[in-house]
């Protein structure tokens, strides 16, 4: 099939996929709406479709109708931050064939090392949440060797040993902020505050933005993207990653060491995590008061799903899940739509990209098309 | 010329018309074939490798459903939508590589699918070795119903999977490369068998590329060239020369000119190697061998007979029992294969699509999959991509690989392209020690000829090769020196091979004969 048709096929298949999880919703929509009779539903249905639809970046008034909304877009950016670091995170992992599901932990604890480095480290103003960051990053990825170690020697599932490795993070954290590390004078267990020097500074903090705010860490963000796909495309630990995620049989015979490949796929996966987490943390909270897991991972998941594993695609699938998201909190705050039917439109969506054959009949005829294309160009060639 | 004669339509029983196929991968393997069989004939479906022959059989059986075209069977137009449904309409299928469970008994495995029972619950085991045993009888097909599949041999095998299809009631028998895996003596039999078949009524068609086999057996021949019918032709009415030249579209030149060679001092030694697999069967038994600077050594012998084992430990895929192996002095056994490669040995595997190539990958990332980490492609942290294109180009260029650029996916390809891309990178790797584990398997006679070539010229300049080929043709031309393998064992060795003939190979390969511990010890030029 030529590149042409087979980008074609991509974007289709992705625009359908996307086009029924919202027929989907909107059913769902219909079904829990406010309203006496099927008018009054109907009403409400559009009401909260224009909401998850439009409200993200439009603002609705009676006079001036649709107006565009800056503080809503950052604050859609500033929520791709941690999963664009998630989505990076998975993609590497995923690319080499390691279902390692250990982002989400990944990510709080990386946010937890950087909350005690921030309050018990202190360091100048510019290079603490460096120095914090890197740290976080390193924790994690020491940790991830748990689930790496036991796949490459003993053979036993990533998967399920970084599943259970979330749970094992999270309560760790919360019995060490219960026993130690909680500020007693306040009413519900969280962490002294954060020494000034620590925070990453805002880019964009404008009055005229009243509480719109996108740290030096969404700059951070798109780098981390850059170096991701230059590590995956243009270096030849990504490109054995990428083989052993092709054919891992392949890698074997290409004189490649699986095992360390598939132990640093986890490596920087957890790295990614890590630092992401900390970013988080330390760009818009004072104090560590997360007592469950974030879901950031999980959302990390899907964004890898939807690049298709690549690196640079990575922004676009975040872009869209934070403004999914925050199309669900709207719909949720003046539609009256339960928020969480976020998890049923991304479930949905997950489900066809994931599914293979859907649409391969017409994936097929697009193939055809280009087979009897080429064999006519050949059989003008040869009359010539 | 084309078989002018025309049939009352009643006459034949499978009239496939104006059949297209084009695969998901792009790839159009048949385009407006027609293909008919008459009642009782043998009829060979010939071609080169690649050429379609699999991919038509495949729709009859319902392996594949037709991009376009029409399938008749016995006057009524079907769907085959699965081979149920083939089977139904009497269609039977044995295909080149065997269906049959090994740790299932000849019995058992005649009944799958299909098992008599006793009480409603329990199998009926006696019932099913008498209808073994009455098959057997009826079709003059001698199996031994009790025995484990795994232990019987090769040709007996055929015969349970020719049985197979005709307990459940097929009239019409496809038979894909039926004398690819056995010896002439083997083959002799089956032939009677067929004919015996043949006489009963039965419609057989015949995949083949070997003429001797198709003057001897069959009645009429279709020839597909590229994916389309080049006609239909009665046996006795054409020459090997002319269905030669429908085949390939010019006269081949089988023979490969190569020079005596001239060995020098022996690069692998294998001494005592042994090996017992997982079902406790030994498949390597003492095996010692040398193999010199500058000569291919051929090893012959039936698939299974501990070939495949021997390429594996000396890649190091697994680790045998016992014995040794070094390259120049130095040990290779259970060594990664990062140190194999970097030692200079190179291996064509057996199975390119396992893993001779990443499929999803593209050709360049393809065919630096042994170097990439080398210097040279490399500044930096990053790859030097300037250098790797360049290496890409060349090599895709001397090879003469025929695609649309570098960047196109290796999957696209057909096999012939795929292997010369494997080829390309371990020949161009400067090896010392080359392993070809069946290099030409299943791919088209250019580049069958190609890569033979490549592979004499390699060993004229000094690479020492071991060849290990299912092709007996191949492995006699190819081959300077001959090892013959048989249960693990190495039942003789040829030091000459200009003067060695199937029948004398064919003995060996079955274990008929043996030689002495002396004359198999010359292999080792201690």
């Amino acid at each position: 099939m030529t590149r042409k048709r087979q980008l074609r096929f991509t974007v289709i298949r992705s625009l359908v996929a996307i086009l029924i999880a919202l027929l989907v919703a909107t059913v769902l929509i219909f079904i829990s709406a406010e309203g006496k009779t099927f008018m009054d539903k109907l009403q409400a249905t559009g009401e909260a479709l224009k909401q998850l639809l439009l409200g993200p970046i439009f603002r609705f008034s009676k006079n001036a109708g649709l107006s565009f909304e800056a503080k809503r877009l950052l604050d859609i950016f500033a929520a791709m931050i941690p999963i664009i670091f998630t989505g990076l995170s998975v993609c590497v992992m995923f690319s080499a064939n390691q279902f390692n599901l250990g982002a989400e932990g990944g990510i709080m604890l990386g946010a937890f090392v950087a909350a005690m480095v921030a309050i018990y480290l202190p360091l100048p103003a510019g290079i603490h949440p460096l120095v914090a960051v890197l740290l976080c990053g390193t924790a994690v990825s020491v940790v991830m060797l748990i689930p790496a170690l036991l796949k490459a020697k003993l053979n036993v599932s990533e998967m399920v040993c970084s599943l259970m490795l979330n749970y094992i993070i999270m309560y760790v954290i919360k019995f060490l902020m219960n026993s130690f590390l909680a500020d007693k004078s306040k009413g519900q267990i969280q962490s002294h505050r954060f020494l000034e020097s620590a925070n990453i500074p805002a880019m964009v903090n404008d009055p005229l933005f009243i509480g719109a705010k996108l740290t030096w860490g969404f700059p951070l963000a798109l780098i981390a993207v850059l170096l991701c796909g230059l590590f995956m495309y243009r270096s030849r630990w990504g490109y054995s990653i990428r083989m052993i995620g092709i054919n891992q049989e392949f890698a074997r015979y290409s004189g490649m060491n699986v095992g360390k490949t598939i132990v640093l796929s986890q490596l920087i996966g957890g790295f990614l995590a890590g630092a992401g987490g900390g970013i988080e943390m330390l760009g818009r909270y004072e104090t560590f008061s997360w007592n469950a897991l974030p879901g950031y991972g999980w959302t990390g998941i899907t964004i890898a799903i939807l690049a298709g594993n690549n690196p640079y695609m990575v922004p676009l699938a975040a872009f869209f899940m934070a403004y999914l998201s925050k199309g669900c909190d709207l719909m949720a705050t003046y539609a009256r739509v339960p928020a969480q039917l976020i998890n049923i439109i991304q479930g949905v969506i997950f489900l066809f990209f994931a599914a293979d054959r859907f649409l391969s009949k017409y994936r097929q005829k697009l193939v055809v098309k280009s087979a009897e294309e080429e064999l006519a160009r050949a059989g003008a060639l040869k009359e010539d | 010329m084309p078989d002018e004669k025309k049939l009352a339509a009643e006459e034949y029983v499978v009239r496939m018309k104006k059949i297209t196929k084009v695969y998901s991968n792009g790839a159009a393997a048949n385009r407006e074939v027609d293909f008919d069989l008459r009642k009782g004939e043998i009829h060979a479906l010939m071609g080169e490798n690649g050429a379609g022959k699999s991919t038509l059989m495949k729709m009859l059986f319902g392996l594949e459903q037709p991009t376009s075209g029409t399938i008749v069977v016995n006057g009524e137009t079907l769907k085959l939508t699965s081979p149920s449904v083939a089977i139904a309409h009497g269609i039977g299928m044995v295909h080149q590589h065997f269906m049959l469970v090994p740790s299932l008994s000849v019995a058992e495995n005649m009944v799958l699918g299909m098992v008599p029972q006793k009480s409603g619950m329990f199998i009926d085991r006696a019932k099913a070795i008498e209808l073994t045993k009455e098959y057997s009888e009826r079709f003059n097909l001698f199996v031994e119903p009790e025995a484990k599949v795994m232990d019987i041999p090769v040709g007996m095998k055929q015969k349970v999977e020719i049985l197979k299809a005709l307990v459940r009631g097929a009239k019409i028998l496809i038979m894909d490369e039926p004398t690819a895996v056995l010896t002439s003596q083997e083959t002799a039999e089956l032939f009677v068998e067929l004919k015996h078949l043949k006489a009963q009524g039965y419609t057989i068609v015949f995949i083949s590329h070997k003429l001797n086999e198709i003057m001897e057996i069959t009645d009429r021949l279709t020839i597909l060239r590229g994916g389309r019918s080049m006609g239909v032709y009665n046996t006795c009415d054409v020459s090997k020369e002319e269905i030669s030249r429908l085949m390939v579209g010019r006269d081949v030149v089988l023979e490969v000119q190569k020079g005596k060679a001239v060995p020098g001092r022996p690069v692998l030694r294998v001494r005592n190697l042994e090996y017992v697999n997982d079902w406790n069967k030994k498949m390597l038994d003492k095996i010692s061998f040398d193999v010199r600077e500058g000569e291919i050594l051929g090893i012959a012998g039936v698939e299974g007979n501990g070939q495949k084992e021997l390429i594996d430990m000396l890649f190091s895929f697994n680790t045998p029992d016992a014995g040794e192996a070094t390259v120049n002095g130095v040990s290779i056994l259970g060594c990664p294969q990062e140190k194999i490669r970097a030692l200079g040995i190179s291996l064509v595997p057996e199975d390119r699509m396992l893993n001779g190539i990443a499929a999803g990958a593209s050709i360049e990332e393809n065919v630096i999959s042994d170097r990439a980490s080398k210097k040279k492609f490399n500044r930096g942290p990053l790859f030097n991509m300037k250098a790797i294109h360049e290496e890409a180009d060349r090599l895709i260029r001397e090879y003469a690989v025929l695609c649309k650029s570098r960047s196109q996916h290796i999957g696209m390809l057909s096999g012939g392209n795929i292997q010369k891309v494997v080829v390309a990178r371990e020949f161009s790797s400067s090896p010392v020690l080359i392993l070809a584990d069946q290099p030409t398997r299943g791919i088209d006679v250019g580049a069958t000829e190609f890569i033979r070539k490549k592979l004499v010229e390699l060993s004229r300049s000094g690479v020492a090769v071991l060849l290990v080929s299912a092709d007996l043709n191949e492995v006699m031309e190819l081959s300077d020196s001959l090892i013959v393998m048989h249960g693990g064992q190495i039942a003789a060795y040829f030091e000459d091979t200009s003067d060695l003939t199937d029948d004398i190979m064919g003995e060996y390969m079955l274990g008929l004969k043996q030689q002495s511990a002396e004359e198999i010890g010359r292999v080792c030029h201690d």
